[in-house]
């Protein structure tokens, strides 16, 4: 390929053996000893196939660029990646600054897998946020399935957010232009 | 930045039963193209010190000289419109000679090497080229289908300059006798596309008497950058 050639390079699977490669930066942003100014909170869930069997060998990495700013303590601000454990599950301590842009996702989503021949983006948005029906992003969503992106608050202040890549509940994924 | 849509046929197909795993994993409906100022314009920033002693030598990380054939891999990584990206986060990992990668499930009957790990880190400089140390991986059998091997590949992490740009991909070594018979490679379904994952042997970038050369460019999408820390 020459440098004049500007066809993209294409995607491959991430495969089943990132979680060496791809410790330190899990490491870099773990929710013990995570350094932020701003009130958090924790979106999780499972990531589930089209046989609603849990996908345990996936990576999930999160970006909060709202949140940059009030990480600057860590070594990646705004940013997060967690391994899939055995059952599919995964976990998120998530920066919210106050005043953050109206209609905002907490944060957008990727996802890596093994059988995932390209990475695919999606995002999150809480129930609870009062802005959401302002959100540019939601509104660009068939409304049948938003619900898809927004997360549960459960009882325990936490909030749920199963992500499908199949079946009728399967997760909206973008393509930014 | 602006991001056209990609043409048919450059991705990989997302269900490509030859590939078992994606006929359940693979998303059956289309990427919705959403219109989003902050995925396109801003991106991670990591601070310098993620970067340690040897990162990007993947030969130096054991007490000794790890087995195999001594490499050098390198390339530019630019946009759609030939821009460099600068100052950009990659992640390398990959099996060792042998095509044993140093993870727990990784059961494949063939030795680990204790003096390699098989993965590193680099930034890209100001003219987007990154340049990074290794050992030559060996293929592997991975049991998806009868004498089902993996050709010799090296896989990449890369962050871009913007969010959007985010790509994990596989760069594999010129005139690879498996390339016909894996069906990850030929989930892709655009011949250049795939030919796009393949190194070439460079002789400019060969180092005396220590290690053969390989170069590897990378185009990641997106047009339009705008001067901006980029």
């Amino acid at each position: 390929m020459s440098n004049n050639d500007t066809r993209i390079t294409t995607s491959q699977t991430i495969g089943p053996f990132s979680h060496e490669g791809w410790q330190w930066a899990v490491d870099a942003c773990a929710a013990a000893r995570l350094e932020t100014s701003a009130p958090t909170l924790v979106v999780h869930g499972i990531l589930y196939d089209g046989d609603g069997n849990p996908i345990d060998d996936a990576q999930i990495e999160a970006w909060l660029p709202e949140a940059a700013a009030a990480e600057g303590q860590q070594d990646i601000p705004g940013f997060r990646r967690t391994p899939t454990g055995k059952a599919g599950e995964f976990s998120l301590r998530l920066s919210v600054p106050e005043g953050r842009a109206a209609g905002a996702p907490v944060a957008y989503v990727t996802v890596f897998a093994r059988g995932l021949t390209k990475h695919q983006f999606t995002a999150v948005f809480l129930e609870d946020d009062a802005a959401l029906d302002q959100s540019a992003i939601l509104a660009q969503v068939p409304a049948a399935r938003r619900g898809t992106l927004v997360a549960r608050k459960e009882d325990d202040g936490t909030y749920r957010w199963d992500i499908w890549m199949q079946t009728d509940k399967e997760t909206v994924f973008f393509d930014y232009r | 930045m602006k991001f056209d849509e990609v043409a048919p046929g450059v991705w990989p197909d997302l269900i490509h039963p030859a590939y078992k795993s994606t006929v359940k994993r693979g998303p059956l409906q289309p990427a919705l193209r959403i219109e989003a100022p902050v995925p396109v314009s801003r991106n991670i920033a990591p601070a310098p010190r993620i970067l340690l002693p040897h990162d990007a030598d993947l030969t130096r990380r054991g007490e000794q000289a790890p087995l195999g054939e001594k490499i050098v891999v390198t390339g530019r990584v630019v946009d759609e419109d030939g821009k460099p990206v600068r100052n950009s986060l990659i992640e390398v990992w990959q099996a060792n000679s042998a095509g044993r990668y140093w993870h727990q499930r990784d059961n494949h009957d063939a030795p680990l090497d204790p003096n390699f790990f098989g993965f590193g880190k680099m930034m890209t400089d100001d003219d987007g080229r990154y340049r990074f140390v290794s050992i030559k991986p060996g293929p592997y059998p991975w049991k998806n289908h009868d004498k089902a091997w993996r050709p010799a590949h090296i896989h990449f992490s890369l962050f871009g300059n913007v969010y959007a740009q985010r790509l994990v991909t596989q760069m594999y070594f010129p005139n690879d006798p498996l390339f016909a018979y894996d069906p990850i490679f030929n989930s892709i379904p655009d011949e250049a596309a795939r030919r796009s994952l393949v190194s070439r042997f460079s002789l400019e970038h060969t180092v005396g008497e220590e290690m053969l050369g390989y170069e590897f460019d990378i185009v990641l999408r997106g047009r339009g950058a705008t001067p901006f820390g980029l």
